[in-house]
């Protein structure tokens, strides 16, 4: 069945591949009709994301779903089953053995996107961050004009694809493709180190990707191995489904449970050795800061913006749910450990910075570190509150890279030190960057706030030690972001020297990129009842299935050893 | 009269393609005396590969190919055996040979174009009967119609210091290879008094009920030295050494053979000699009713070396500045990946198996050959003696000059890391798939259980995508100076027509193998070299 909606699900993905094809052939001369055609193809992407969020609200299932992830508008779906795909890439018919068991099912690879409540606000900040970005870079960038949207688009391809996609390869594509763009957009349009940059960003990030490519394959192969008849699918929910059944089956003996543990323990490193990059979490953060303040402001606004969000995404539909009694005995100590020390160290060196990229590049670490922490609450509130301080975070943080960015234009200078009292000069500007830092420090009345007092009711619950000292970090981003804003801002008005041409205040394509942002902060902020109903089947799925864990008392999980005497696949029953 | 005398007979009707090749060869030689000219030769060098497609379309498709699968004791006695790995080797090889005339189009001088193209021939003709070989004499035959001519199509193109160097490395390394190799085949054949790849199978393998155990120790002797002979054409560590230093000595074409030709050969050898695939009519022991069959010493053999090989050659890679010198080890890293799919082709035959690993191992050898052609094409293409493309610094600045070659060559590049929506990925997706879906196989009737070890596999698995991302850091090195570096002096050659052309096609197979219907059809060729007409325990099949 092809409805509206599944159309527009597909042109989400469509509009900006064949509008990176088309300004990539136009070249170097049309610039302004480059610049033109990607911000027609952003603004259509953002319409149709305002759509379908919309009719998402709308069509939410009233009951609460069973066991797992019930997506809408799944292109390719038939009149019964609503949220599958009929649409395979590759069937593993074709790996049949002539005499492989009679009723063994052998799926396929499938296009399979949908929306749930988990990706639906994702999809839609996506969306809205293209467009800033491509106004952004209207005058920024003036080089290979071309090449620079093609890229940013084809990036937005590969961000939406990740949201959206229900098909585990297909999730790993998408995940996999959002390195090329951003490569070339900071290796070619990147500050003074930005070749260096470009490759530790891609390198770091492939090397954890492809161990989280195991670990998603190997779900895959258990579920088929242990289903009797033996049933191979891709679809992530059914794989939700099929391996929370497998391990809260009854009849399981000691050996079988024991696997169970074991497996989920390496399923959840290997899942973790990715995500925790992308995200990142505290040890293995350190391309972030240099890819931030190398990239482009197109750049850094959708990496910290979405791509990082891909990685706490990731986890959450993916590793908590598939590999749910590890979360519950490792990820708890480690990345709520992890969590905090992020935090907190962001927040410190965030305060320690003289560059102001940088010191929004830190700033993200520490408030990723909050998503982090209410996700491993492993509850309802925190994963609520993890969710929307992904969206809080990917408005604020975007805004302020984009204000750095406009800052940096006017002036050619980052550094807090060459700035006093900006306020008196650039006053429409000063007053965004007041609006988003407190947005972004939490305060009542803005969008900051409800992500992070749901991080924090979630995470008293479970750990309050974790919880306290993650309260730290709001003291501490109060405290890095008030005092840029005191410094930079504030104060007798000092400007760098900027070669005589005039600085003025904020330009109205500048309120273009900056006002939707703001608004949805206000917005969200005010009333976030809709956001979070909208959310809570998706999130109440993962919250039923870790509370069904929970209760079933896991076994410590024993790494020693595993699979010695434990086959990777057993015996089937 | 010989009982198979019909099946001997119709040999001649089924191998007539590499007879047209042979006889293409020899009209090459004979008229290479008279007249030097590059394109009649390398036109009638395509035309004769046509000309093979042609007869090998009608042998297929024609009223023969009922009488395909030769009968059951056939199998024992032929020489040869045109089953669909035969096929399908044939078909790749064919392929390979037009690219490789495409490549090679402008490298060799006037004088030798035909005694080039002519020696290209007769190689193609071995690899495509090494497909079909089902006797250890006829293989050992189709390997050195690969191997002799190659001495003299290393020596042909140039004459320098360098390549005549690199050209008697490569001789007396490939030599000794081969004796290794003559050496294990003597063994097996003393152990089983035949020479039929088929029937020796069939008694190192035991048939129902016959204890193998007494020549299980020799036989391992056997397999390790056809392993170490084939290993030195797959560029296997540890028999690699010669791969870095002869790919930097000889032409681009040359280096572009070398990464490929002989790994198709060998590859397939290893599948028939260790008994990956096998014909109908064989039955074992120690599996039940699927084409592979080997004890547990194998796989562990293929599992060392493809751990080896993937790490030393990725590692090694790093270290390279030599563009030529950085493939050599790239292409010793990728036969690491394909020795992934082949360490765990057994485990993966069993009835539940949803993976096949000599599938999985075909399609990466396919990929695997367009991305290393194409960019061997881009090599040879830009490459001028007053302009040379030698270090990885040479490709600087190729963005601005050439931007739509700097672009597929990117794809290669990619295709390389194995970035989705590449063959790379697509290939190494299946390899990998296919190591972590590995299970022991059911206990033979009236045998005991056999374990696998549950880590092997996922270790292996590990191991490979680790080797993955560190490959990422020296190709990603190659895009790097391509895109964010100018060039000191541009590079200034247009390509050829038949280098683009190389280049073209093998873009086009590295994207299009990666996406539905490609990977989907091309899926379906590789398993059918798999597929066994009869099962051996009838099974209700399911209609697909």
């Amino acid at each position: 069945m092809m409805g509206l909606f599944q159309t527009l699900l597909i042109l989400l993905l469509t509009i900006p591949a064949v509008a990176a094809v088309v300004v990539a052939c136009l070249g170097q001369a049309r610039a302004q009709l480059v610049r033109q055609i990607s911000l027609g193809a952003t603004i259509a992407g953002a319409c149709i994301a305002l759509l379908v969020t919309f009719a998402q609200i709308v069509d939410r299932p009233s009951t609460p779903p069973d066991k797992t992830f019930r997506p809408l508008f799944v292109p390719g779906s038939t009149n019964d089953e609503r949220s599958k795909t009929t649409w395979n890439l590759i069937d593993f018919k074709h790996f049949r053995n002539a005499e492989t068991v009679k009723d063994a099912k052998l799926g396929a690879v499938q296009f399979y996107i949908g929306l749930d409540g988990m990706n639906v606000w994702l999809v839609l900040l996506t969306a809205i961050l293209m467009v800033s970005a491509v106004l952004i870079s209207w005058n920024a960038v003036q080089e290979r004009v071309h090449e620079f949207h093609a890229w940013l688009l084809a990036l937005g391809v590969g961000m939406t694809g990740v949201f959206l996609a229900f098909d585990i390869i297909l999730f790993y594509v998408f995940f996999e493709l959002t390195l090329v763009p951003l490569f070339f957009l900071i290796g070619i349009w990147g500050g003074p180190e930005r070749r260096y940059a470009a490759r530790k960003f891609f390198i770091y990030t492939l090397a954890g990707s492809v161990i989280t490519f195991l670990g998603l394959l190997a779900v895959v192969i258990v579920c088929y191995h242990k289903t009797t008849p033996h049933e191979l699918t891709f679809s992530i929910p059914e794989l939700v489904q099929t391996f929370n059944l497998l391990v809260n089956r009854a009849d399981l003996d000691a050996g079988e449970r024991a696997f169970y543990q074991s497996f989920q323990f390496w399923v959840f490193l290997a899942m973790m050795a990715g995500f925790a990059i992308k995200v990142p979490l505290f040890p293995v953060h350190t391309w972030l800061p240099l890819a931030h303040v190398e990239a482009p402001t197109a750049g850094s606004v959708l990496l910290a913006g979405v791509l990082l969000k891909m990685g706490t995404y990731g986890f959450m539909r993916l590793c908590l749910p598939l590999a749910p009694d590890a979360s519950i005995t490792l990820g708890v100590p480690i990345i709520g450990t992890l969590s905090v020390v992020g935090i907190l160290y962001g927040a410190l060196c965030a305060r320690a910075q003289d560059d102001i990229k940088k010191l929004v590049a830190y700033s993200s670490v520490s408030h990723l570190g909050f998503c982090t922490l209410g996700m491993f609450a492993l509850n309802s509130a925190g994963l609520t509150g993890s969710l929307m301080q992904m969206i809080n975070h990917g408005l604020s943080t975007g805004a302020l890279f984009l204000i750095v960015g406009m800052i940096y234009e006017r002036y050619h200078t980052r550094l807090i030190a060459d700035y006093s009292g900006l306020g008196s000069k650039l006053k429409s500007i000063s007053f965004c960057m007041v609006f988003i830092s407190l947005s972004s420090v939490g305060l009542p009345g803005l969008n900051g706030f409800i992500g992070e007092a749901l991080i924090f009711f979630g995470m008293f619950e479970l750990r309050p030690t974790l919880a306290i000292l993650g309260t730290g970090g709001i003291v501490l981003g109060a405290w890095y972001l008030i005092s840029l804003v005191r410094d930079v801002f504030f104060g007798e008005l000092k400007e760098p020297s900027h070669e005589g041409h005039a600085v003025e205040d904020i330009t109205p394509r500048e309120i273009a990129t900056l006002a939707p942002i703001m608004a949805l902060c206000l917005l969200i902020g005010l009333y976030p009842q809709p956001i979070l109903n909208s959310m809570k089947p998706a999130v109440e799925v993962v919250a039923n299935i870790l509370n069904e864990r929970k209760n079933a008392r896991p076994l410590p999980v024993a790494p020693a050893a595993p699979g010695k005497d434990i086959p990777l696949v057993q015996a089937r029953e | 009269m010989h009982p198979h005398a019909r099946e001997l007979a119709q040999l001649f009707e089924f191998g007539q393609p590499e007879i047209a090749l042979v006889v293409c060869a020899c009209v090459l030689f004979v008229g290479g005396l008279f007249r030097a000219d590059r394109r009649l030769w390398g036109g009638v060098a395509l035309a004769g590969l046509g000309v093979a497609f042609l007869v090998h379309l009608m042998i297929v498709l024609g009223p023969m190919a009922s009488a395909l699968p030769a009968n059951a004791s056939a199998a024992f006695s032929v020489p040869l055996l045109f089953d669909p790995l035969a096929h399908l080797t044939r078909v790749l090889a064919l392929a390979t040979g037009a690219m490789f005339i495409l490549l090679s189009w402008h490298e060799p001088p006037e004088r030798n174009v035909a005694d080039h193209h002519a020696c290209v021939m007769i190689i193609i003709a071995g690899v495509s009967l090494v497909g079909a070989a089902n006797d250890l004499v006829a293989l050992f035959l189709a390997l050195e119609m690969v191997s002799i001519p190659t001495y003299v199509l290393q020596y042909l193109p140039r004459h320098d210091d360098a390549s005549q160097e690199a050209s008697i490395k490569y001789f007396l390394l490939s030599v000794f290879s081969s004796a290794f190799l003559l050496f294990g085949f003597s063994y097996l054949f003393g152990l089983t008094g035949t020479t039929n790849i088929a029937a020796s199978l069939h008694v190192l393998y035991g048939a129902p009920g016959e204890d193998t155990k007494a020549i299980a120790g020799l036989a391992q002797i056997a397999l390790l030295m056809i392993a170490a002979g084939l290993g030195f054409r797959i560029t296997a560590v540890p028999f690699h050494f010669y791969a870095p230093d002869v790919f930097q000595g000889i032409s681009t074409s040359g280096a572009a053979f070398l990464s490929y030709i002989p790994k198709i050969a060998g590859f397939v050898a290893l599948l028939r000699v260790f008994g990956f695939v096998v014909p109908d009519a064989v039955t074992m022991q120690s599996y039940q009713g699927s084409g592979l069959a080997l004890s547990d010493q194998v796989p562990t053999l293929f599992w060392f070396l493809a751990a080896l090989t993937m790490s030393i050659g990725n590692l090694l890679a790093l270290l390279q500045d030599n563009l030529k010198r950085l493939l050599a080890y790239s292409s010793i890293a990728h036969a690491g990946y394909m020795l992934v799919a082949l360490a765990s082709a057994p485990y993966l035959s069993g009835p539940d198996s949803a993976s096949n690993g000599v599938a999985a191992l075909l399609f990466y050898l396919v990929a695997y050959g367009a991305m290393t052609f194409g960019l061997f094409g881009v090599i040879g293409m830009l490459h001028r003696p007053e302009r040379p493309v030698e270090s990885v610094d040479d490709l600087a600045g190729l963005a601005k000059s050439h931007p739509f070659l700097a672009l597929l060559t990117t794809i290669l590049m990619f295709s390389f890391i194995g970035m989705p929506l590449t063959a790379g990925f697509t290939g190494k997706f299946f390899i990998f798939f296919g190591a972590l879906s590995t299970e022991a196989l059911p206990p033979p009737v009236g045998g005991a259980v056999r374990e696998l070890p549950g880590w092997l596999y996922p270790t292996l698995a590990v191991i490979g995508m680790l080797n993955a991302a560190i490959g990422g850091w020296y190709y990603l090195r190659v895009i790097t100076v391509m895109y964010l570096r100018g060039a000191v002096k541009p590079i200034e050659t247009w390509g050829t027509a038949p280098g683009f052309t190389t280049l073209a096609i093998c873009v086009l197979l590295t994207l299009g193998l990666s996406v539905p219907p490609g990977v989907t059809w091309f899926l379906g060729a590789v398993r059918a070299t798999t597929a066994r007409s009869a099962p051996a325990v009838p099974a209700p099949r399911e209609a697909e």
